[in-house]
């Protein structure tokens, strides 16, 4: 069977995949959201018996949604940026330097993803408050995810160092390039899905972070994960649950395709001409 | 370095600043109140019904004019911030509110300032379920854990009363009740009850010897017995809303946790809730001023009113409590008033801990 | 390696390692000591063993454990087997492949939370699963398909979580696999396993094993999926931890903190290895 044709088919199974996978959640979410708080939706319906917009309203004015979405995503990017750019010099030593007690390094890289969040957040915290470190909540809520993210950008970042090509470097050197010129050619078409690759995950982590930037962020600071944990937590409110999640999808979803575009630009192997 | 810093989180040892508690208590209420008004905002974590009790609290803030800030939260991350912040010199909450028992875990006379400066009233409730407040503490909120039923399947004369009724109606309905061991105490105080009826241990003395908690065998051999016919839910919230999408047809609750979800049309309003007559356990929520709340003279304030007897008497109204002044009204309320005095006190320390542990060892990792 | 290399090398680690050990390092001491009576952050202070004696005893502890590590170990693997796959299938881009790409990254962008509400809902008693069963004949009533006793439903939120991060991980490494390399396999006659063994999988070992590790650490140290849909009659490490500092005992909470700590880094250390040794071919 040609290849034409299996990716047909491919594409067809994963297309029918992807319904029951993301489509249905979603649609039933859509649904929950639309319950009029007069009557419940019950089981035995097929559609909620009366349906308004009167949650969404009512979460969209009432609750501090769009100063947690405003703070959300302004944190979220900036986290991923610092994280990214404090990463490089290590990712580069443990990706490209050969010296001893490499490999352990690379696994004290991982220590903030290995303690439990219960301990950092009172721990983590209270140092933060003990250095005197809050004075902005915001900042001091940056360098504390910068610290807890470190480990996926050096971690990703040291796999994309190790797949620049050294013929490509050596090209360039022989060739006369300027330092600057070599990074450009030479190193920053194997680091760019990398960088991607980071930027997204650290932006992802930064978004769903609760602990640390409730407790050093409330009361004035209040991040989407704060309304998420207390809506879905006691107090389990599914049409509001519901509308929230909602309200999450669509910023994300353009961030999504956003990044498609450039990820698709980022492939390496274009880089190297054949491939 | 990190030795300096570590040392420097050594004061984890909270200091109680003891200049508060002098500081107010010496002024007369009059100026309290003047200085609260002056300070103009408070900050109250609470963790259920914030958007409910953000319009209850209008009246204060017309009446005081001092605005009073409820964040959301949960109540895992609001004791957390008050753990991580109690070395700091001026923290983030004025007042503090938790589930009465859940005080004991906290040290409560390091991390909290007297509340002698407020104002002489015998009617307040400074001791509830067993745990004494130590003049730290004040109780807002009363409630009570019970069953909730759907009478649509269940008829009010069938409702089991006792261990053997339960299991009877587990035999005869299997998979219809649930209840949960974590996340919200309606589960616990049900199997709590339930052992205690059956091998009449008294909850009250805390003290966790061997042989009292060998003594809780036969209680845990009933559980496990019938371990098929009964489901283990995941929390308070997940129970009642497989009551109300027809799943189970009874399951343990709070009083005010279901009468507020039937209120905002979350759950099925015919769902009813009653207390078995072998007990079940009934307690409240308390607040407390932190030792490095940043506008104390505005917390008392909010503390004087909010335990008052026509503010009890409003929740009582409105999210259906038990008042926690002697003299408000509490007639509104969804467990009838011959059932309430059905209400036991919460167990105490550390036993009630270990039979939770031992509760999770031998039933629920069991099945 | 003379002192000048050394000192290069210091500064480059400097902003990475030396945050995270300056940081980090004094809450993992801080949680270490705790563990053994000290720093308490309500009552007396002192050294003790007991705390540690005492849980190890416990029979709840190691079910805990062997929980986590199950529910660790299957996420990480599979999540990276279901990916290589999809990163080898759009390695080249056809019609329709970016869309595809989009849609298998998609779950990244749904919060965690979020993501286990969902699920809940479709596999309530009354949910559209079984409301679809029932209505194609499969079944005669609903089955109660939450918190089922494997973990299925925290392996299953696990690994649609999980499974577009190693995705996003092995694409980047496999399209830096050049075409000249898998024609000259193929041209010497290696079948289609065969390159993946000894061409694809030594070449991307890389990204391999970190997703393995980032994966397995972050499932091993879950406590919302397990409290929404996980198995009631099992607790994992996380939720064995907060069971205890809820109750306000902070020195076991410790010892189940550090316990985690521990088997996140064997674990990682395990799942390094083994990936180098079973697919890290000569180097």
């Amino acid at each position: 069977m040609s290849t034409a044709i299996l990716n047909r088919i491919l594409l067809i199974t994963l297309l029918a995949v992807c319904a029951i996978w993301l489509i249905v959640p979603f649609t039933m979410a859509v649904l929950w959201s639309l319950v009029d708080p007069s009557e419940p939706w019950t089981a035995d319906r097929l559609l909620p018996p009366v349906m308004s917009f009167y949650r969404w309203t009512n979460m969209w004015e009432n609750s501090s949604l769009q100063r947690a979405l405003l703070n959300s995503y302004t944190l979220a990017p900036s986290a991923a940026i610092i994280t990214l750019l404090l990463s490089l010099p290590t990712a580069y030593a443990l990706g490209r330097l050969n010296f001893p007690g490499r490999a352990a390094m690379k696994m004290v890289a991982l220590l903030p993803l290995v303690v439990p969040p219960f301990v950092t957040s009172i721990f983590f915290s209270s140092l933060l408050f003990q250095l005197g470190l809050t004075g902005s909540r915001f900042a001091a809520i940056l360098l504390a995810h910068s610290v807890l993210f470190l480990p996926f950008a050096i971690r990703i970042m040291t796999v994309s160092f190790e797949q620049v090509r050294v013929d490509h470097i050596n090209a360039a050197r022989d060739l006369g390039a300027p330092t600057l010129a070599r990074w450009r050619v030479a190193y920053l078409p194997a680091l760019k899905p990398g960088i991607l690759a980071s930027l997204l995950i650290i932006f992802i982590q930064s978004i769903e972070e609760f602990a640390i930037a409730f407790i050093v962020g409330i009361p004035d600071f209040v991040t989407i994960p704060t309304l998420l944990y207390a809506s879905m937590g006691q107090d389990f409110v599914r049409p509001n649950a519901a509308v929230l999640s909602l309200i999450l999808v669509v910023p994300n979803v353009i961030l999504m395709l956003f990044l498609e575009r450039l990820l698709k630009s980022a492939n390496p192997a274009m880089s190297s001409g054949k491939g | 370095m990190i030795g300096k810093f570590v040392s420097s989180i050594a004061a984890l040892a909270i200091s109680a600043t003891g200049a508060f508690a002098d500081d107010l208590s010496q002024k007369s209420w009059d100026e309290i109140v003047a200085q609260a008004k002056n300070e103009g905002e408070l900050t109250w974590t609470v963790w259920y019904l914030t958007d409910d009790l953000r319009a209850a609290v209008k009246p204060f803030e017309e009446e005081y004019g001092i605005k009073v800030n409820i964040p959301d939260g949960t109540v895992d991350a609001n004791r957390n911030k008050l753990l991580a912040e109690a070395s700091r010199e001026t923290g983030d909450f004025d007042v503090f509110a938790l589930g009465f028992n859940d005080f004991d875990a906290l040290d409560v006379e390091k991390l909290f300032v007297p509340l002698s400066a407020l104002p002489e009233d015998g009617d307040r409730v400074t001791t509830l379920a067993g745990t004494d407040g130590k003049g730290h503490i004040v109780a807002y909120w009363g409630n009570q854990t019970g069953v909730s039923y759907d009478p649509a399947k269940i008829s009010e004369a069938d409702l089991p009363q006792s261990p053997a009724e339960f299991e009877a109606f587990w035999v005869a309905n299997p998979g219809k009740f649930g209840f949960n061991y974590e996340k919200g105490g309606s589960g616990p105080s049900f199997y709590q009850n339930t052992i205690r009826t059956i091998t009449g241990v008294d909850l009250a003395d805390g003290s966790d010897s061997a042989e009292r908690l060998a003594a809780l065998e036969p209680g845990l051999e009933f559980f496990r017995k019938n371990g098929e016919n009964y489901v283990v839910t995941a929390s308070n919230a997940d129970s009642i809303t497989r009551v109300s999408d027809g799943e189970l047809w009874m399951a343990p609750g709070w009083e005010d946790h279901v009468a507020g979800l039937q209120k905002r049309g979350e759950i099925r309003k015919d769902i009813k809730f009653y207390v078995p007559s072998m007990g079940m356990n009934g307690g409240g929520n308390g607040v407390a001023i932190p030792a490095n709340a940043p506008h104390p003279a505005a917390a008392l304030v909010f503390i004087n009113w909010l335990t008052s007897a026509d503010v009890q008497t409003g929740f009582n109204e409105n999210f259906g409590t038990a008042p926690m002044h002697a003299k408000a009204d509490d007639s509104n309320a969804l467990v009838p008033n011959d059932q309430r005095a059905y209400t036991r006190p919460w167990g105490a320390e550390p036993f009630r801990s270990k039979l939770d542990e031992a509760f999770i060892e031998n039933v629920i990792q069991e099945r | 390696m003379t002192a000048r290399n050394w000192l290069k090398i210091g500064l480059l680690l400097l902003p990475g390692i030396g945050l995270i050990l300056f940081f980090i390092g004094a809450v993992i001491y801080m949680a270490f000591v705790q563990s053994f009576g000290l720093y308490n952050l309500a009552g007396e202070s002192e050294f003790s063993l007991t705390f540690w004696t005492k849980i190890i005893a416990r029979k709840a502890y190691f079910r805990s454990v062997g929980y986590s590590l199950y529910i660790g170990s299957v996420s990480a693997i599979v999540s990276v087997a279901l990916a290589y796959p999809l990163a080898l299938w759009l390695r080249k881009p056809f019609t329709g492949s970016l869309a595809v790409s989009a849609m298998l990254k998609a779950p990244l962008l749904v919060h965690g939370l979020v993501a286990a509400f969902l699920f809940i809902n479709i596999i309530a008693y009354h949910g559209i699963i079984n409301q679809a069963m029932q209505g194609l004949g499969l079944w005669d009533e609903p089955r109660r398909l939450q918190n089922d006793n494997y973990g299925f439903g925290v392996l299953l939120l696990q690994i649609w979580k999980n499974m577009p991060f190693a995705l996003l991980l092995l694409t980047g490494a496999v399209q830096s696999i050049s075409d000249d390399i898998l024609n000259a396999g193929r041209d010497l006659g290696a079948g289609n396993f065969d390159r993946f063994r000894k061409i694809i999988a030594p070449l991307s070992v890389s990204a391999m094993q970190a997703a393995l590790v980032i994966i397995f650490i972050g499932a091993l140290a879950d406590f919302s999926f397990q409290t929404i849909a996980g198995p009631t009659n099992r607790q994992s490490l996380a939720q064995y931890m907060t069971f205890f500092s809820s109750k306000g005992r902070w020195n076991e909470a410790a010892v189940v903190g550090v316990t985690l700590m521990v088997l996140s880094l064997t674990g990682a250390g395990i799942l390094t290895v083994a990936a180098r040794l079973l697919f890290g071919g000569r180097r």
